[in-house]
């Protein structure tokens, strides 16, 4: 209850944001990042916050991407998903009269969510009893995200094989000969095991075993050049584990707020809004572009304290724990003594200085 | 990346300006490379909407797909692609040179040229990559027929991503690679990866500093990426509209709207290629950077010579190939990495604090020493250098000098003091008194290592036909099916 | 250098260079500036810049063009699409989707139904018929899912087919993919052969085991008939079986437009809804 507030507050009232198996997967990325944390946990909308502060985050979809996922996807479902199941029974040996094949995207005209996940538990649940069923197009999944229920709405099939469900993700990228662009089959593999994860969760609401989703998802792809499609199958086991980690978390909220200020708020309005985002420490690298709206808010930061995170891990890594860019130069150019435990890195940078020094002058 | 380079991006940081990683140009740079820069369509894996080539700055080509979805426009595209990039490989060769013959008496030969691709990043070479793949099995006759020269240009750009892959070959480079090989920012590696923003921190237009000019790149209404992705408000803003006028109407006007929009996003980056291309030129090209080159020129040859006999390549690498590959590639990265740091002395420093080179004055020298322990006397003169790098080499290593490779020398002793004392084995001449000015007398400044500079010995590998079953067994001889032309290219 | 005295027509093309590459740059501006606002998701200024940006598109066009615009090619089709629906779904024997609706049309008839035109069709057909029902020999209707009696998703039917037809139950997507599969195949074993025809075949084909899809061109219709047949022959009783149930139920609880386009509480949310985001359905 009494977090429930503090959330409420943070947000400046606001709705929480909804999420989305993207949102969610993002969730995993830099665990150690607190301001993420519980702007994540209360639902804040990272982005409005972001445009607020004059850092908007440049994500945006080209509509001729959007329109080929669009149409691959309409293609591969068409007349029953008559080539999916082509798909599945080439591939998976599916039996010729399993082709059962439920909509949940519409109940009865009604697009409402409520009434959709309803009818996707009613459905799974005479599925798991009876055997009914093969195909579940679109069905209206519920996960919490540090005690809110977020509803997803995956545009995936559940589907029943011997008595076990897979997810089957459709997506637009190509598999040419066997293969795909490694980043987004790993964004996949991320947003499938969001599903899976939701579909055990429902599975386990119902009474049954959470291993009867399998681990496994199924790809649909378009194979080479073509439009044909092609399944590949995903074990998603490691994305689940990090992913049931880093809800844990979130779920800790007691922890998270209790350390903040009684009167911080997020809220867009608010005069102190650079202030309170300020207030919480953010753990910037250069990987927070590709999946974090606030990461151009927190670049600013950074480079403005002058930290060696903003050179990305590597470079930090090899300054061996000195985190400012300012320290590490004047222990490389010897006007800073080394404390104790640096002295080796110290030493390290003052070679290298020497040598760089001699090259340059040579 | 080690602490030298991230000191230098440190000190990138603290100047506002990038910092030099080398003193001398470790790549080929062609009198006339062929720049280009491609552009891709949204969501497909290779449907080209645009590039713009050529290998005069004043004079690029731009070459446009109006209606990226069409696949009679797309081939229409490959086609003209086509005859640019097979003239332009063409007149590369320029004079052939006759070579002594080989081991066993046959001739050999080498193009006194080759052909130099330039593009703006590694996810360029990608989508060359993708196009070569989607164009090589194409047919030239049948019911989707295409320009023959469509399959020889995806047989053309297969090869040249391939030897993108080696490490220190020349033929089809990618700016960003090139630049980060000799300059370090003050920004991460990943916004490296924007060509704009890494030449605003090289060498920024008048009035701003490195991180000004890297944040005005990253702008990309002022500054259009360098492909072959889109800006997505672009896309939608204004390259929809212009292609969706282009359906309509179908006419030269919507196509000519189609074309001036493209231009707009393609030839700021044109543009920073030359800039960069400048850049690189005012660098002096480094000492062994001529033979790599040649090796690019045998590789030319052989390839452009049995073109005509041999088949596409094959889709993917059966096991034995896939494995010298591997290998080849393991050996052109420690040779180009060697041979680097012999030419540069700012790369040499890598490996000097590392432990595996070391520099410093002459302290000792006893030039005409002779070891006479053995029935006839040799010549070992014995050398001590002072040296304040944190040596990681045993006594018994065997070293040579950075500017001399030829002179080499063992590692007797190290004293405490950081001293080395060496003695020379070779390099010195065939008399018993070295020649005159080889061995360092004191005072002078030297560095000695233990990298080699091509002792790396060829692995042997199984014949195709002795592929051992652990790796699929002998695979079939690859040969182009029909499958493989009827492809469909969406 | 002696100025001509009268030299009108340079001058006016000075001035039209000059108006249009005044043009050209506010064009210039205008789409960098609906860039910016969509980046920072300023949606209203967006839409705002948007037009001015038509507009002064528009105008570049005339000013270069000097005429307005491309003229568009307005040809009526000769059949009502009402009517082209009507006979690709009785061929077809099965509801189906607009997309298989339009690429039968195009391979057995003359011309194409303008795609536009099929997503205002449903509504109009029921409007139609809740002003004057019967009014018409037959509506286009959609078919209705079995379990709550409402509109399935994209699936269109004939007012004048059974009610069992015009319902899906799981298996009828399947069911009925097969049955349009063999009318297809029938009717091309009668007629000559376009690529349009060929092309349908194959996609049947490609999806039906045993009915040998190699490439377009090669199918033939009578193999496609006969595996459509065998597979058919798996799912026909219990999909026939579901239908019929589902359409006592309908003839007992609903009205003569119920039984047509779904039960009519959720016509009616649908309406509602679509009041909210159409303007046209308001009047």
């Amino acid at each position: 209850m009494t977090h429930d507030s503090a959330l409420e507050r943070l947000r400046g009232g606001a709705e929480p944001r909804n999420h989305d198996a993207r949102t969610i997967a993002a969730l995993t990325a830099n665990p150690g990042c607190a301001r993420r944390g519980i702007m994540d946990a209360a639902g804040v909308d990272k982005d409005a916050v972001a445009r607020r502060l004059g850092f908007p985050a440049p994500f945006g979809q080209s509509q001729f991407a959007i329109t080929r996922g669009n149409a691959f996807e309409a293609q591969v479902k068409a007349d029953g998903c008559a080539e999916l199941l082509t798909l599945l029974r080439d591939r998976l040996g599916l039996d010729v009269p399993e082709v059962a094949y439920d909509d949940l995207e519409v109940v009865a005209g009604n697009e409402s969510r409520e009434l959709r996940h309803a009818r996707t538990r009613r459905l799974l649940e005479r599925a798991l009893s009876s055997g009914e069923g093969t195909l579940f197009d679109h069905p209206l999944l519920r996960l919490d995200i540090a005690g809110q229920p977020a509803y997803l709405e995956p545009d995936v099939i559940a589907f029943q094989l011997g008595g076990r469900f897979h997810i089957i993700e459709i997506k637009s990228f190509a598999v040419i000969d066997g293969q795909a662009e490694p980043e987004q089959v790993a964004a996949a593999a991320r947003q499938s095991a969001v599903y899976v994860l939701a579909l055990r969760r429902l599975l386990e609401e119902l009474g049954a075993p959470a291993e009867r989703v399998s681990h496994e998802v199924f790809l649909v792809c378009p194979e080479n050049f073509s439009n044909r499609p092609t399944a590949t199958p995903l074990d998603v086991r490691p994305q689940l584990a990090v992913l049931g980690r880093q809800l844990a978390r979130l779920t800790r909220v007691e922890q998270i707020v209790g350390g903040l200020p009684d009167d911080l708020t997020f809220e867009l309005e608010a005069e102190e809004l650079p202030d309170a985002v300020r207030t919480v420490e953010a753990r910037y690298a250069p990987e927070c572009m590709a999946s974090c709206e606030m990461a151009f808010f927190c670049r600013d930061e950074a480079r403005a304290c002058g930290g060696t995170g903003v050179l990305g891990k590597a470079v930090r890594d090899d300054l061996g724990g000195v985190d400012s860019i300012g320290t590490a130069l004047a222990l490389a150019d010897g006007s800073l003594d080394p404390s104790p435990d640096l002295a080796e890195t110290a030493e390290r940078l003052r070679t290298a200085a020497r040598l760089r020094r001699e090259a340059l002058t040579a | 990346m080690s602490v030298l380079s991230s000191l230098a991006q440190l000190e990138a940081v603290a100047t506002g300006r990038a910092q030099p990683l080398a003193t001398v140009r470790h790549c080929h740079v062609a009198a006339e490379p062929l720049v280009m820069v491609p552009l891709k369509l949204a969501g497909e894996a290779a449907a080209p909407l645009a590039v713009m080539l050529g290998t005069e700055r004043a004079e690029p080509t731009l070459l446009v797909v109006p209606q990226p979805r069409n696949r009679d426009l797309r081939f229409a595209f490959a086609a003209d692609l086509a005859k640019l990039v097979l003239e332009y490989v063409e007149s590369s060769r320029g004079a052939t040179e006759e070579l002594p013959p080989g081991k066993d008496g046959e001739e050999r030969v080498r193009y006194g040229g080759a052909p130099q691709l330039l593009v703006p990043n590694r996810a360029g070479v990608g989508f060359l990559r993708m196009l070569g793949r989607s164009t090589r099995f194409r047919r030239t006759d049948g019911p989707y027929a295409v320009d023959p020269a469509v399959p020889r240009l995806g047989r053309w750009l297969t090869w040249f991503a391939d030897r993108h892959d080696k490490p220190g070959a020349c033929l089809l480079m990618t700016m960003t690679e090139t630049l980060r090989l000799h300059w370090a920012t003050g920004q991460s590696s990943l916004e490296d990866g924007n060509l704009a923003a890494l030449l605003g921190w090289i060498d920024p237009p008048d009035g701003l500093d490195g991180p000004a000019a890297a944040a005005r790149a990253e702008d990309p209404v002022t500054c259009p990426p360098a492909g072959p992705a889109t800006d997505p408000t672009f896309d939608n803003e204004v390259l929809a509209p212009a292609i969706a006028a282009y359906d309509q109407s179908g006419d030269d006007r919507a196509e000519e709207r189609v074309r001036s929009v493209l231009d707009g996003q393609l030839r700021p980056t044109w543009e920073l290629m030359w800039d960069a291309i400048g850049l690189l030129r005012a660098l002096p090209e480094g000492a062994s950077v001529a033979a790599r080159w040649e090796r690019d020129r045998d590789s030319f040859t052989w390839y452009h010579s049995t073109f005509d006999e041999s088949h596409p390549q094959a889709r993917r690498d059966p096991a034995v190939r896939a494995a010298r590959r591997l290998h080849d590639l393991e050996r052109a990265q420690d040779a180009y990495d060697a041979q680097r740091a012999f030419d540069d002395p700012l790369v040499m420093a890598e490996h000097r604090l590392a432990g595996q080179a070391f520099g410093g004055v002459v302290t000792e020298s006893e030039p005409t020493r002779l070891d006479e322990s053995g029935r006839r006397p040799k010549l070992r003169p014995h050398l001590r250098v002072a040296t304040e790098d944190p040596l990681q080499l045993d006594v018994g290593t065997t070293v040579c000098d950075a500017a001399r490779p030829a002179l080499k020398g063992k590692i007797i002793e190290i004293d405490a003091a950081g001293g080395v004392l060496l003695e020379l084995t070779g390099g010195m001449g065939r008399k018993l008194v070295p020649e005159p000015g080889v061995v360092p007398e004191p005072g002078r400044r030297v560095c000695f290592t233990s990298l080699g500079t091509g002792s790396w010995g060829a692995a042997k590998f199984p014949e195709r036909e002795d592929t051992p079953w652990t790796h699929g067994g002998p695979p079939e001889e690859y040969v182009p099916t029909d499958e493989d032309a009827a492809e469909e290219w969406s | 250098m002696p100025a001509a005295p009268d030299v009108p027509p340079a001058e006016t093309t000075t001035e039209t260079a000059a108006a249009t590459d005044a043009l050209e740059a506010r064009i210039g501006d205008l789409r960098a500036a609906v860039r910016r606002a969509i980046a920072n998701g300023d949606r209203q200024a967006a839409r705002v810049l948007r037009s001015e940006l038509r507009q002064a598109e528009e105008a570049w066009d005339e000013a270069v063009l000097g005429s307005g615009g491309p003229a568009h090619d307005v040809r009526r089709p000769l059949v009502p699409v009402r009517d082209q629906v009507h006979q690709a779904l009785t061929l077809l024997g099965a509801p189906a989707a607009p997309k298989l609706i339009g690429s039968v049309y195009a391979a057995f008839f003359p011309g194409d139904i303008p795609g536009s035109r099929l997503t205002s069709l449903r509504r109009d057909e029921e409007r139609s018929f809740r002003t004057a029902p019967y009014a018409r020999p037959f509506y286009l209707c959609p078919a209705l899912t079995a379990d709550l009696l409402s509109p399935a998703r994209g699936l269109l039917a004939v007012s004048t087919w059974p009610q069992a037809q015009r319902i899906v139950g799981p298996l009828s997507a399947r069911a009925d993919f097969l049955t349009a599969a063999i009318r297809v195949a029938e009717q091309a074993g009668r007629g000559p052969d376009g690529s349009g025809v060929q092309r349908l075949l194959w996609r049947f084909a490609a999806n039906i085991p045993g009915a040998t899809a190699g490439t377009v061109g090669t199918v033939d219709p009578a193999v496609l008939a006969e595996a459509a047949r065998a597979e058919l022959d798996v799912h026909r009783d219990a999909d026939r079986h579901q239908r019929e149930r589902a359409a006592e139920r309908a003839l007992a609880q609903l009205d003569d437009a119920g039984r047509l386009f779904g039960s009519r509480l959720h016509a009616l949310r649908r309406t509602g809804s679509g009041n909210a985001t159409d303007g046209e359905n308001t009047r």
